[in-house]
């Protein structure tokens, strides 16, 4: 379990962004609507901490790590990273930022170009960006495979020679190339054998002990999320519901999601298990093209009130550090 | 990969053995004869002495036999005899009904108009193809990629005898200002005779590099289409790279792997030239000899230039698959 | 001053004098380019037989005489015409003389003799060597060769018209020493012969592409001084008529187009072009239908289904051949079909005039009439229209080969025919089977496995003898024949019989020619076996600044090329 190394300043600050991918339709494609991936997100990461990012598929959560990354140009809303905005900067511009930025992908087969070698792969940032000699970016390179626990020998084999785990060594490998101070986690573990996953996952630590990163680590598995996270952000239909630090959520949360969340969590004790009370959501998510108005869970929300269905509750700070967005918190 | 395509090509010879076999069964098993397009003047008498000195009425395995044998043996000694001076004892060559002359030497005859032309507008058609290709899938759905998908839509499903004859209309007719008849004895020997090989060239090979173009672009953007989505294209705007290395380098790199087996693929019908084109320009290439061959019944000929194009399609499919295993490095055979 | 005069005057009159010398000299025109849409094979006309190559061949090999655009006889390389007056035939008509003309030069500049006239009826008629105009020398005994000058054709018997040996494109003379080792089962061997033959004609060929193009320049040996006045040839082959005609009457590309068998109404925009002009002339092309005589009922054992066991159960009645003629609306048919290239006929033998029949009784369209031949011979309309007897349906079947004009002619010649109460299912097929001889094919016009149809045909020369012997009983294609035979419709009568064998002992030009009328009237308008359509002419186009050309139906088209010149 990681200790709290989280200094308290703000590295990366995100406020209402909006990520909305239009819908075509009919026989001249017109624009019929939006899915509303992202709605209206505002979060802070702090330097040194891992934010963990829990949600169901397809609730928004990798659009969320990949709009903050500026993968997707978001519809609405900033991105500030040490005080610039990501959102709006300028291709250009942007491209000298993003070594401080990084990411790691759930599949880590998909994630590496098939035709470039793992050392093509670590050292292409490092010929965008650094300027090296050939031998100082070999040096590099092998270190990095090290750091990661990869035989530097395997530097010319292609990524499709590797297991599932190595490959995603080979991924952060490379997310690490640029010495970078920030890096999304998308899934980085959802591909992988279970048996592997926990290796990966104490690799990140490790790494983020010793070179001080900071993470965005989205995930659908609550416990893995409960290990590495300082603070968690729960997300549902495109907005987050409950933003707290890890401790406070697991054990007093207070929307309503959360709560029907946690409780689907097993417990490994057999007798605590027997007794758990599960909350059984009722119904679908509905579409991320049409939400319902209101609260975007009232459809689902086991104590939703007539209010919950007409007014968008309000995201506010419940407790210190606590943030949730209910009427009925 | 050597011995990979080693055994492929030995593979080869029972294939194209068997290919030779059904093609002449199913020539000679038509209803055609060399004497049915003479002049009805011509006693019945007369043509069956014609067919007789032909010896269209061999029986049938004699026939392919002895066609097999002219092919595998006889030619090859010929081709010997001129390229190193050996003297080899030759029998009676592969001859053409229609015109009493070895059929190779016609086939060779051929080929450089066919090269030329329809060679040309597949290289054209690969160089429109693909930048329209990357453009319309990385622009997809723009004004660009709409265009380019009704373009590609045109060329594909209007016929080349209907696109060569408007722009013969067009350009020859009514402009002036290209020839509609190709010339198959220019020789190109300075500036203004490269000039004129330019200007009779340029309508035939816009008609096929059209329909080339349009079925290659569409590979091309869907290939792009199915990369560009990629996570590893993700891997590499994170990495901070330029979008044109993003694109040039990283997406169409393995967007090519398909488009190149389609193209080596396709590769074999620029020897069978474009038929109908050829015929529309009077390009008098490979496709229009086996036109008249067919339409003048002579076996020999529409048999051996058949064979050929049966050889280059194994050949070209071995050469696909080889390049793929070269461009792909997941692919390999062993 | 006066002195720059002078030299002004001087380059004046040196040009003029210059102007003046080229008007006589050879090849003073440059180039004519010439093209045709069925592409040359092979520049041997006797290992060919098609007209594509007939034709190009005609520019560099000659026959001792051609006919001209009248259907006359012109000596080409002989002083004169043989004939019984002028004493080159003989009394017995067995023996004939032609005398070369002295000084003739083949292109290579080797003199032009009897033993290559001699030498030529022997390559023809190797039994190996599969001429294809081996039936040009038939009847010849033997060919004597007394001096260089001179050749004595010897006929085992009389013949009347010796005018097909040496005579017409068909017949050229090719040179002995470059064919003698390519008599027989070699004559295809000799490719750079085949395709390069030397000969007295006003063209040499530079390259030959076979099914493609031939270069040719002016013979240095043409024995007319001055002539050819082309100083070289491209003949293009390949592509379509449309082509052809475009190149030469829109964009002026080529100066002379053959044989544009296209729509009249295309030629006529295509004329609009202004580059050049379409010409036609009529020769001896009939297209007709032929009533199969015989039955050609499926339900017949093979073998004797359409032989003369079996009469046709219903073209048997001549009056229904009759009326079937009478329905059809000739005048409709040229104008869809052939415009400025065609007119009705009624006649087999339409041409030359002295050997045509006067006979027009078909050409207006008599409905009522025909109508009343079916109600006479017993067919009574039915209820649904068609005409029935014994409760048997009048339903003919019609073939014809593939072709976009004989398939309009199917269609007007069907809404004829069902105007009349008679039926009919169409039918067409790819020429190349259709006229192709193959026994086993159920689909050629020999084995005429329909009740009529449709094709045309024609005769070499002016002398119909041959085309309308090939009526005669003998010569229907049957089974034991192997199904090889001209008599297609099977037509028998004892009375033709006697009259071709008439025929073939007749010298006497008037008697000859009543003979041949009686016989065609014989077989169209007495008997209706035939019903022809269409006098089909030849429309070919040249290029309004190609002056010299003279359409000729009778002999190659190309057969006076040696007087083209440029219009200035």
């Amino acid at each position: 379990m990681a200790e709290p190394t989280a200094s308290g300043e703000t590295l990366v600050n995100v406020s209402d962004l909006k990520m909305h991918f239009p819908i075509y339709k009919g026989l001249f494609r017109r624009k019929v609507g939006d899915v509303k991936a992202v709605d209206g997100l505002s979060f802070d990461i702090r330097r040194g901490e891992t934010l963990g990012l829990v949600g169901e598929s397809g609730c928004g959560k990798s659009t969320t790590g990949r709009a903050v990354l500026r993968l997707y140009d978001p519809t609405h809303g900033t991105v500030s990273f040490e005080g610039t905005d990501v959102a709006h900067l300028s291709l250009e511009e942007l491209r000298k930022i993003r070594p401080r930025m990084q990411m790691i992908f759930q599949d880590p087969q998909a994630c590496l170009n098939p035709r470039m070698t793992v050392g093509a792969i670590i050292a292409e940032p490092l010929i965008e960006h650094e300027s090296m000699s050939k031998e100082e970016r070999e040096d590099r390179v092998v270190d990095l495979l090290n750091a990661v626990g990869l035989n530097p020998a395997y530097i010319n084999r292609y990524p499709h020679e590797f297991s599932g785990g190595q490959r995603q060594r080979i991924g952060i490998a490379r997310a690490l190339a640029l010495d970078p101070d920030f890096i999304v986690c998308d899934e980085p573990i959802a591909a992988l054998d279970v048996s592997i996953q926990a290796q990966v996952v104490n690799l990140l630590e490790d790494l983020q002990k010793e070179r001080g990163l900071t993470y965005l680590f989205i995930s659908h598995d609550l416990s893995m999320v409960r290990h590495i996270a300082d603070r968690v952000a729960v997300m549902y239909l495109g907005k987050i519901m409950e933003l707290a630090p890890r401790e406070t959520l697991f054990s007093d949360p207070q929307h309503p999601y959360t709560k029907a969340l946690l409780s689907a969590v097993p417990v490994a004790d057999p007798k605590i298990e027997a007794t758990r009370e599960r909350t059984i959501l009722k119904g679908d998510v509905p579409s991320p093209s049409n939400p319902p108005a209101g609260c975007v869970f009232c459809t689902r929300c086991p104590i939703a009130e007539k209010k919950c269905f007409t007014v968008a509750p309000e995201w506010r700070e419940l407790n210190p550090d606590q943030f949730v967005a209910c009427h009925l918190a | 990969m050597l011995t990979y395509t080693i055994r492929r090509l030995l593979l080869a010879i029972p294939t194209l053995l068997f290919i030779s076999f059904v093609i002449f069964a199913v020539i000679k098993l038509s209803p055609s004869d060399p004497t049915a397009n003479l002049p009805l003047t011509i006693p019945p008498e007369v043509r069956e002495k014609i067919r007789e000195s032909l010896g269209f009425n061999e029986p049938f395995i004699v026939q392919f036999f002895l066609w097999l044998k002219q092919l595998v043996v006889t030619e090859p000694k010929v081709w010997m005899n001129n390229a190193f001076g050996t003297e080899f004892e030759i029998g009676q060559r592969m001859i053409s009904y229609q015109t009493r002359s070895p059929v190779l030497d016609l086939i060779v005859q051929r080929i450089p108009q066919t090269l030329w032309v329809v060679g040309t507008s597949y290289v054209v058609g690969v160089l429109i193809a693909v930048p329209i290709g990357i453009i319309s899938a990385y622009k997809q759905y723009s004004v660009f990629d709409q265009i380019g998908t009704f373009i590609a839509m045109i060329g594909f499903s209007v016929p080349t005898f209907f696109t060569g004859v408007l722009m013969i209309l067009f350009f020859s007719v009514n402009l002036g200002w290209f020839p509609s008849i190709y010339d198959t004895t220019h020789v190109v020997e300075d500036w203004s005779s490269f000039l004129f090989q330019v200007k009779q060239m340029i309508m035939p090979t816009m008609v096929l590099a059209l329909f080339n173009a349009a079925q290659i672009s569409r590979y091309m953007r869907s290939s792009m289409l199915d990369n560009l989505t990629q996570d590893y294209v993700r891997t590499a705007r994170a990495k901070g790279l330029t979008e044109k290395t993003v694109v040039l380098v990283h997406v169409l790199r393995n967007s090519m792997i398909p488009v190149v087996t389609v193209i080596a693929l396709n590769l074999p019908s620029v020897f069978g030239g474009a038929l109908i084109t050829e015929q529309v320009f009077q390009v008098n290439g490979l496709g229009q000899l086996l036109i008249l061959a067919i339409q003048g019944g002579d076996v020999p000929t529409v048999q051996t230039v058949t064979v050929i194009f049966a050889v280059l399609i194994v050949l070209f499919n071995l050469i696909a698959d080889v390049l793929y295993g070269v461009l792909d490095p997941r692919i390999r055979y062993d | 001053m006066s002195k720059l005069k002078t030299l002004l005057l001087a380059t004046a009159a040196s040009a003029v004098a210059l102007t003046g010398a080229f008007a006589q000299e050879r090849g003073r025109d440059g180039e004519v380019k010439i093209i045709y849409w069925q592409a040359p094979s092979i520049l041997n006309p006797y290992l060919s037989g098609g007209t594509k190559d007939i034709e190009s061949a005609s520019m560099v090999v000659e026959p001792l005489a051609r006919f001209n655009q009248d259907g006359e006889l012109v000596p080409y390389l002989v002083d004169s015409i043989p004939t019984l007056e002028n004493g080159g035939i003989t009394a017995d008509n067995k023996t004939v003389t032609w005398k070369i003309t002295d000084g003739i030069k083949w292109s290579d500049g080797t003199p032009f003799t009897s033993a290559d006239v001699a030498f030529t009826a022997e390559y023809c008629r190797h039994p190996e060597g599969g001429c294809a105009q081996s039936a040009k020398f038939d009847g010849i005994d033997k060919i004597e060769t007394p001096d260089p000058l001179t050749v004595i054709i010897k006929y085992s018997e009389p013949k009347y018209v010796p005018y097909s040996a040496f005579v017409g494109g068909q017949s050229p003379i090719i040179q002995k020493a470059q064919f003698q080792e390519c008599l027989g089962a070699k004559a295809p061997e000799c490719t750079d012969a085949n395709f390069g033959p030397i000969g007295t004609g006003p063209f040499v060929v530079t390259s030959f592409k076979p099914n493609d193009v031939i270069t040719m320049k002016a013979n240095e040996n043409y024995r007319e001084a001055g002539k050819p006045a082309f100083a070289t040839v491209t003949f293009k082959g390949g592509g379509s008529a449309e082509a052809s005609g475009r190149a030469v009457m829109e964009t002026g590309e080529f100066d002379y187009g053959w044989n544009l068998q296209l729509a009249p109404s295309v030629i006529q925009e295509m004329a609009k072009g202004g580059k050049g002009t379409p010409i036609s002339a009529f020769g001896t092309l009939i297209e007709r239908i032929e009533m199969n005589m015989t039955d050609p009922s499926p339900s017949l054992p093979e073998g004797e289904r359409a032989t003369a066991k079996h009469p046709h159960p219903i073209l048997s009645d001549e009056k229904v051949r009759r009326a079937l003629s009478m329905a059809i609306d000739r005048p409709l048919l040229v104008e869809i079909g052939y415009g400025q290239a065609g007119r009705p006929a009624c006649n087999l033998v339409n041409a030359p005039i002295a050997y045509k029949s006067d006979n027009t009784g078909c050409l207006v369209q008599d409905i009522e009439g025909a109508k009343k031949l079916l109600d006479e011979a017993g067919w009574a309309p039915g209820g649904d229209g068609i005409r029935e007897k014994d409760g048997k349906k009048l339903k003919l079947s019609y073939q014809t080969s593939t072709n976009a004009v004989r398939q309009d002619f199917q269609a007007i010649i069907k809404q004829n025919w069902k105007d009349i109460g008679v039926d009919t299912e169409l039918r067409n097929l790819s020429g190349s089977v259709f006229f192709g001889g193959d026994p086993a094919s159920p689909d050629t016009f020999q084995k005429f496995y329909a009740d009529v149809e449709m094709y045309a045909n024609n005769f070499d020369g002016t002398d119909p003898e041959q085309y309308l012997t090939q009526y005669t009983c003998d010569k229907a294609p049957r089974p034991e024949t192997g199904w090889q035979g001209e008599n297609i419709n099977r037509y028998c009568s004892a009375e033709y019989d006697k009259l071709a064998v008439e025929l073939g002992r007749t010298g006497d030009p008037a008697k000859r020619q009543a003979l041949a009328k009686k016989m065609n009237d014989m077989l169209t308008k007495d008997s209706m076996t035939i019903v022809p359509l269409v006098d089909r002419g030849r429309v070919s186009a040249h290029a309004n600044s190609l002056g010299g050309v003279v359409l000729n139906t009778w002999d190659s088209e190309l057969w006076n090329v040696a007087d083209w010149h440029r219009k200035k």
